[in-house]
């Protein structure tokens, strides 16, 4: 009794301590310093390598990536601005939101398919061309993370935690449905993690799990026989399945679905302790490692700047999400809280899925690593997540 | 089947679940609506305030370790990749940024000890291709009009070699120019197939010293393996030097094209470019030119191999028109005693060593490889192991002196029948109307028999020496092979009490013990015994020295791969000391051989007295049941300072004096330009 008491009296002098300083207005207390400056060195780091890219990838634009980094700011700063506990109750309007810009590329005004891509639009009037599945992960952290949240920290109903897996189960099946798997995995991941922080008994979680590894396990072995009977590749694609079958085991083909993996592991391992140098990255220079400024961004990387460069890079990629998960557990508002957590999800699933696939611990899926990446649309809304996270510290003690 | 039924019973078991938790949400509170309209208003309620906090916690550190899990994981992915194996992606970077162009380099020649090229070198225009290749009917179609060939043809040659898989299968050899430029100018229509310039054996003087020289074929498997095998285990250093077979190099399959492969093989040359992913050449990085074999010289002369070759084909047409219809088997080996030095070596029936080139059909291998062809392939010189027959008697004779068994003023009255070993045992000399009385010499010189069996009895029933024969034998070199730089030498056949009862280990003990018919039958050169002609020229090679026989050979020298000086070059190797008694023995058996050649027959002398030089010799008739005689002849000139020895067998060719005398006169007169002048008469039967 009296610990639980001594806990009670400390935690509202911290209250009380935060207000005070907020009142003075000090930065720190309006912005989180390490995330600041994780978020900043990220930046600077991806457009480093970006620049080295661009001196022998012609589709790698420099200025481009900097246009994305300067139009990421000012969204962040709107971000940051921003008191987001006020979305906590709008999930229809979220979800209704969240599917419009999941299939927005299947709108005929706005879809935009030069070169072969899909999930791509084009803003009317500006030639400004954007992929709303980057948009949709953070409002489908919003939509989990609000729904999550009415429990205040503990589910007691399993009806309640079916019913919030399948909330999320909307979205994860509609970005899957459009085509990209990968970004589906993000979402997945982001909103598994909010609801798992969302307060469900355990036992809930490890049934959820075992279920989801049987229908994985089922929709492979169905695949091939779904295929047999309808008569064309349905289920799961051939191009995934060879990632997969590549995956376990690389040598299997090395011509095809190998390639990229193996050319990538090859830049990674070449870079040794210091790397290459900059410009001297001869599988990215002359082109064996496909992508090599947007999906295998991370080979380019190592295999300029080396063992250290890589660590470097995930140091600050620690600093940012520790910071992070530090900033979600001292919020007092368990929707920003989980929004936060959310965020964590996003960053720290592309960063293990991205780089794992480029050294052969993950399959292979189209994911761009954040802040580093060349692409408009990833830079603008990690940025933005940034901003989020910067919100969730300036509020983290108002009072609703 | 199978992949149904799974799928069948997993969709059973889902639908299971799935009825089964409903029935467990039915009981459930259904507090949860789906909106918490305009909901900042929290509908669980706070709970137990710190239990609270505890879980939150607990949460959020469960939070921290996974992501702490998931740098550690990329971590120690990245440690192993950038640390541990950066090498081997290095390697590997490396090998992405360059290709390798190789120009193959020509073989080395093989010259005659003169200089005379036995081998030699020519461009020509090869296609190849690839075994898959052969299932594209089109292709092969357009490809054999183009080369004008049947399409059969065309396609058992991409798919029938008896090469490996991944190396390149030549379709056809010495294409016309015309026929090159049209395959590449229409390179789409004929991808995969590949145009190069290979450099290819020539023979010059056709089937000559084939079974010397040797063929070249495209490199094995298994002999890929070996190479690369024993290019590992040799240290740095020594590799530097060596060369890097490539699956589809020419390589030497036998005699002294596989027995020098390492001299006759050149480097290939390298050059290493670099490239980008699309193969565009970015630059040069080095250049390494081809180095061609060296040259090598033989110790064959080109005058007495083809005198050689000549001599075995008189011998054996000698013998067929004396009625020994099979007589077309044989060898003839001409060396110089004084170090081994072959001079010549021929084998009959011969081979064509370049049907060989650009790869062997299956037919002409299963001609080359097939009894009613004889097996041409067999150097029967060093690998044919026959009975001695009468040519052994000398070292019968040199035994008998040295373990006293039969002396030299010993007599034996040969009456056409010996009884040595009672009447029941008895035996016929060749001459079945008996020599009369006989001593060691006339017993060479007449070669009668049962002087011989009275030396085999001797040797059976004495008790310190019982094996002092065949100790004589292996003295000089029998039984075992004579170290010839050729491959595939037998060792041939020294049998004795051991060998018998173990040779024939699934007969009665009675019947594999050694007894005294079997002394006797080996003391005349018959029975289990087997030499090779070249063990035979060795051991009369010795003869002549007065005992030392030297290790023959066919490598004189080899020129270096610049073309200037002697990269390696033979030393002369004594291979024993022939065992005998004093040297008194020697001369006793010399004066035996000069006696064979001029004295033992009037039509056997007649080839001989119009040779100027002395000849000493020996003439000898293999008996084997079911089939004619084999005909031996060994002799060596001149008498009082012995220079050349000739060694001449003739399967089925009848006496020694019908038939293999013929080749090894023809040899002597081709060393001496004095043409035997006497015909080939049936002889008065000496043997």
């Amino acid at each position: 009794m009296s610990a639980k008491s001594r806990n009670a009296s400390s935690d509202a002098l911290e209250r009380v301590n935060k207000r005070i300083g907020q009142a003075r207005g000090s930065f720190k207390n309006v912005v989180n310093i390490p995330v600041l400056v994780a978020s900043v060195a990220l930046i600077a780091y991806g457009a480093l390598v970006i620049w080295t890219a661009s001196l022998s990838i012609s589709a790698a634009s420099f200025s481009r990536h900097l246009l994305g980094v300067g139009l990421g700011a000012i969204l962040a700063l709107f971000c940051w601005s921003r008191d987001w506990r006020g979305l906590s109750g709008l999930s229809t309007a979220l979800l209704v939101l969240d599917l419009a810009i999941i299939f927005s590329p299947y709108i005929p005004g706005l879809s935009y398919n030069a070169k072969g891509m899909t999930g791509w639009i084009e803003i009317p009037g500006i030639h400004l061309t954007f992929q709303p599945v980057e948009l949709a992960k953070i409002v489908t952290v919003f939509l989990v993370g609000g729904l999550g949240a009415q429990y205040n920290g503990h589910i007691d109903s399993v009806r309640d935690y079916v019913k919030l897996c399948g909330m999320l189960a909307v979205p994860f099946c509609a970005v899957v449905a459009a085509g990209d798997l990968g970004s589906g995995l993000v979402v997945f991941c982001s909103g598994a993690l909010i609801i798992m922080m969302s307060g469900p008994k355990k036992e809930w979680v490890l049934s959820t799990i075992a279920v989801l590894i049987g229908l994985v396990a089922l929709l492979l072995a169905a695949d091939s026989v779904v295929d047999s009977i309808v008569g064309h590749d349905t289920l799961i694609k051939q191009y995934q399945m060879n990632r997969l079958l590549v995956f376990l085991d690389p040598s299997s083909d090395t011509t095809g679905a190998a390639y990229n993996l193996q050319q990538s592991m090859i830049a990674v391992g070449s870079g040794g302790f210091f790397g290459k140098g900059i410009g001297a990255a001869t599988q990215a220079a002359e082109g064996f490692l496909p992508e090599a400024h947007t999906d295998f961004v991370f080979a380019l990387l190592s295999e300029e700047f080396g063992f250290a460069g890589a660590m470097v890079l995930l140091a600050l990629y620690a600093l940012l999400i520790f910071s992070t998960i530090r900033i979600a557990y001292r919020s007092d508002s368990q929707f920003l809280r989980l929004v936060a957590v959310g965020i964590v999800g996003i960053w720290l699933f592309q960063i293990l899925e991205n780089i794992g696939m480029c050294i052969g611990l993950m399959p292979i899926t189209g994911i761009p690593l954040p802040f580093i990446s060349f692409g408009s649309s990833s830079m603008l809304m990690q940025m933005a997540n940034v901003g989020i996270v910067q919100s969730i510290w300036r509020c983290r003690a108002k009072a609703s | 089947m199978d992949a149904k039924l799974v799928v069948i019973i997993a969709g059973i078991i889902l639908v299971v679940a799935i009825l089964a938790s409903l029935a467990i949400l039915r009981g459930s509170s259904g507090r949860f609506t789906y909106d918490t309209q305009g909901g900042t208003r929290p509908r669980a309620t706070e709970g137990e305030g710190n239990t609270q906090g505890v879980a939150v916690k607990g949460r959020f550190t469960g939070l921290a370790f996974a992501a702490a899990g998931v740098f550690a994981a990329i971590t120690a992915k990245l440690w192993s990749m950038q640390m541990v194996s950066s090498d081997h992606y290095e390697e590997l970077s490396r090998q992405n940024q360059t290709r390798t162009v190789t120009t193959p380099a020509p073989r080395g020649r093989i010259l005659d000890r003169n200089g005379v090229p036995l081998v030699t070198n020519r461009a020509s225009l090869t296609v190849a291709a690839y075994r898959d290749l052969a299932d594209d009917a089109v292709l092969v179609r357009h490809l054999a009009n183009v080369l004008g060939m049947p399409y059969i043809a065309v396609k058992r040659n991409i798919q029938d070699y008896n090469q490996s898989a991944q190396s390149l299968h030549t379709v056809a050899t010495d294409v016309r120019r015309s026929t090159v430029a049209y395959i590449q100018e229409h390179a789409s229509d004929f991808s995969g197939v590949q145009v190069v310039e290979r450099t290819q054996r020539q023979y010059p003087y056709g089937t000559l010293a084939g079974h010397v020289l040797g063929y070249t074929g495209t490199i094995t498997s298994e002999q890929l393996e070996a190479r690369i095998e024993a290019l590992e285990e040799g240290t740095a250093d020594a590799r530097a030097g060596q060369i890097q077979y490539e699956s589809g190099d020419i390589v030497g399959q036998s005699g002294v094209e596989i027995q020098y492969e390492s001299l006759l093989q050149g480097i290939r040359g390298e050059q290493t470019v670099q490239v980008d992913v699309y193969g565009n050449v970015t630059g040069s990085t080095s250049s390494v030119p081809p180095e061609p074999g060296s040259d090598i010289k033989l110790t064959l002369d080109l005058k007495i191999q083809q005198a050689c070759e000549d001599g075995l084909a008189h011998a054996m047409s000698a013998g067929q028109s004396q009625g020994y219809a099979e007589a077309k088997k044989g060898a003839c080996v001409c060396m110089d005693v004084t170090n081994g030095e072959i001079l010549g070596m021929a084998s009959a029936p011969v081979f064509d060593p370049s049907v060989f080139i650009g790869g062997v059909s299956n037919d002409a291998w299963a001609a080359l490889s097939s009894e009613e062809s004889g097996y041409p392939m067999i150097n029967r010189a060093i690998a044919g192991q026959y009975m001695s027959a009468s040519t052994i008697k000398p070292l019968s004779a040199l035994a008998a002196l040295k373990y006293g068994v039969y002396t030299e003023g010993q007599t034996t009255v040969c009456t056409g029948w010996w009884t040595g070993m009672g009447e029941a045992n008895g035996k016929y000399c060749w001459d079945h109307a008996g020599h009369g009385t006989m001593n060691l010499q006339t017993g060479i010189t007449m070669s009668c028999d049962p002087v011989f069996y009275d030396i085999g009895k001797a040797f059976f029933y004495d008790e310190k020496n019982p094996e002092g024969l065949q100790e004589v034998y292996r003295g000089w070199g029998l039984g075992s092979t004579t170290g010839v730089d050729l491959p595939s030498e037998a060792a041939g056949r020294v049998p004795d009490a051991e060998w018998k009862s173990e040779f024939f280990s699934d007969w009665e003990d009675a019947d594999r013990s050694w007894n005294g018919g079997d002394m006797c039958n080996i003391a005349i050169g018959q029975g289990d015994i087997l030499v090779t002609p070249l063990q035979m020229a060795c051991v009369y090679a010795g003869i002549a020295n007065g005992g030392p026989e030297y290790v023959p050979h066919v490598f004189l020298s080899a020129v270096g791969r610049d073309g200037t000086g002697d990269a390696a070059s033979y030393e002369t190797r004594k291979r024993l000391e022939g065992t005998f008694g004093k040297k008194s023995d020697i001369d006793l058996v010399k004066r035996g051989l000069y006696g064979v050649i001029y004295e033992e027959s009037a039509s056997q002398a007649a080839h001989f007295t119009n040779l100027d030089v002395t000849v000493e010799g020996k003439s000898g008739t293999g008996q084997k049941s079911g089939e004619d005689d084999y005909s031996w002849f060994v002799a060596y000139a001149p008498a009082e300072d012995p220079k050349y020895v000739v060694a001449a067998l003739v399967e089925q060719g009848g006496f020694g004096s019908t038939s293999a005398i013929h080749a090894v006169r023809d040899v002597l007169g081709a060393i001496y330009d004095q043409p035997d002048t006497a015909g080939d008469t049936a002889g008065d039967g000496a043997r």
